[in-house]
């Protein structure tokens, strides 16, 4: 019988348990879930077993610095890497067609999966991402999109730089890299969001981590993952974020900070940030 | 009868959606939200407690479902699925996020030296809220489906992916660990 009424009383006293609002607000949400499928990519999430127990290991603040370190080195060995393989790439894959029977002054290079039709040189059809039409500018195209004059042979031969579409080692490497710094980006929003808002001290440590998070987001806007459609407009809204938190003073108003959150949640970013992060690549996980 | 008629008329609805929905059919994927987006909300606020988290959750749970709707094979219903679903965003959010507070805790620690404790007895709702909040995850979610929100152990268990002993179970193990918490209150439900 007193098992009876504790349940009872537990059943009805547990109703006041984190109630929600009375309404869903469901056309906000539909809405974020709109613009996020627009704009994110098409990434399958994580999601693991939901019984699974946490793995209960604590971190220090310090982890903070040591990770964001750690984060620092991975996305500058990740750039390095990337560019040096594919610079070599191109630079191995170079092959001199037969001289253009052509009046343009200037040598062609396509970019990945560029083809010349012999005969016509001129007509160079550029299928990549990143790549650029030749057939209308003297200029050239390199496997990462970047123009280029130093790559001019000078004797009047066109040069087709061929595979650059095979190079899924320096993609990767791109990829793995953007995920480990949207992950380290979802991180400190969260955190920024938890955060104490009168806690100054975790500003400072938030602001540092920021200003680190901004140099790899710049990097990462200027290197090839910034050719991806999708990612692009998340990486410059991040970057806008970052610049936000990084500028925020030890004595900044509140309204400092909605203006952050605003950010956050006019442009979805944490929605699209863990969207783009694929299953397993959580940080920390 | 007229559940199992429910029921029956409930999955063909059901199959007509995911197959509308698998075929682009915008419409049909605001049918698809609108149908289940209140429970999912619902069930994601009383886990996390906050409406930032719990609209992050249910956002993330839809867009995830309409992204492996094509998978979805009907070896439950599809409520059941979407809750599976949401569960697990749910819970794997808010490891991320506990994960992150107890790296904030020892500096909040530091903040409060010197600071008288409070002595003072929690009224019954908070303590209780702690001691829910205390529980482990998975007696945790058990015990909110079950108590809170009123899903049945058959309802948990496909959603769980649990048996629906093992949900039982840990019904009655969070029970068991709500009762010490809340001994300071046994008159209220001895009387």
């Amino acid at each position: 019988m007193t098992e009876d009424n504790f349940e009872e009383f537990l059943k009805k006293a547990a109703q006041g348990y984190n109630v929600p609002p009375a309404r869903a607000p469901r056309e906000d949400m539909w809405s974020a879930i709109q613009a996020q499928r627009a704009a994110g990519p098409r990434v399958v999430y994580g999601g693991g077993s939901p019984m699974r127990e946490s793995s209960g290991r604590r971190f220090g603040s310090r982890i903070w610095l040591s990770a964001a370190a750690a984060a620092v080195l991975l996305l500058a060995t990740g750039v390095g890497l990337g560019r040096w393989s594919a610079s070599s790439n191109a630079h191995r894959s170079v092959a001199v067609v037969n001289p253009p029977k052509t009046d343009s002054s200037f040598p062609l290079i396509a970019g990945p999966s560029a083809s010349v039709a012999p005969g016509n040189p001129a007509a160079v059809a550029l299928t990549p991402t990143g790549g650029r039409s030749t057939t209308s500018s003297p200029g050239v195209a390199l496997p990462n999109g970047r123009d280029s004059q130093k790559d001019r042979t000078g004797n009047g031969n066109q040069v087709a730089l061929s595979g650059p579409s095979t190079n899924s080692a320096a993609s990767s490497a791109y990829q793995l890299t953007a995920v480990r710094h949207l992950s380290e980006a979802e991180a400190l929003l969260t955190s920024f969001r938890t955060r104490s808002a009168t806690d100054q001290q975790m500003d400072a440590q938030l602001g540092s981590w920021a200003r680190q998070l901004l140099s790899n987001t710049r990097l990462l806007l200027d290197s090839p993952i910034a050719n991806d459609p999708q990612r692009r407009p998340l990486l410059e809204d991040l970057e806008l974020v970052l610049v936000q938190i990084v500028q925020l003073s030890p004595g900044s108003t509140p309204q400092d900070r909605d203006l952050i959150e605003k950010t956050l949640q006019h442009d979805h970013v944490m929605t699209r940030l863990r969207t783009a992060i694929p299953a397993g690549m959580q940080r920390g996980s | 009868m007229e559940l199992a008629a429910y029921e029956f008329r409930s999955s063909v609805n059901d199959t007509q959606l995911i197959t509308r929905v698998v075929a682009g059919d915008a419409a049909a994927e605001r049918e698809l939200y609108e149908t289940y987006v209140d429970r999912i909300y619902r069930l994601a606020f009383r886990l996390a407690g906050d409406d930032e988290l719990a609209r992050d959750f249910t956002q993330a749970t839809f867009i995830r479902a309409f992204e492996k709707i094509g998978s979805f094979r009907g070896e439950s219903s599809l409520s059941t699925w979407l809750h599976s679903i949401g569960v697990s965003v749910a819970l794997n959010g808010l490891r991320k996020t506990k994960r992150l507070r107890n790296r904030e805790a020892p500096m909040e620690e530091g903040l409060t030296v010197g600071v008288t404790q409070r002595e003072a007895d929690p009224d019954l709702k908070e303590r209780l809220a702690r001691a829910i909040d205390a529980l482990a995850d998975k007696y945790r979610t058990v015990f909110v489906m079950h108590d809170v929100e009123g899903y049945t152990h058959e309802e948990i268990s496909g959603t769980l992916s649990i048996p629906i002993g093992t949900s039982k179970s840990h019904l009655f193990q969070a029970r068991s660990k709500l009762r010490v918490a809340l001994a300071d209150f046994a008159p209220e439900w001895v009387s």
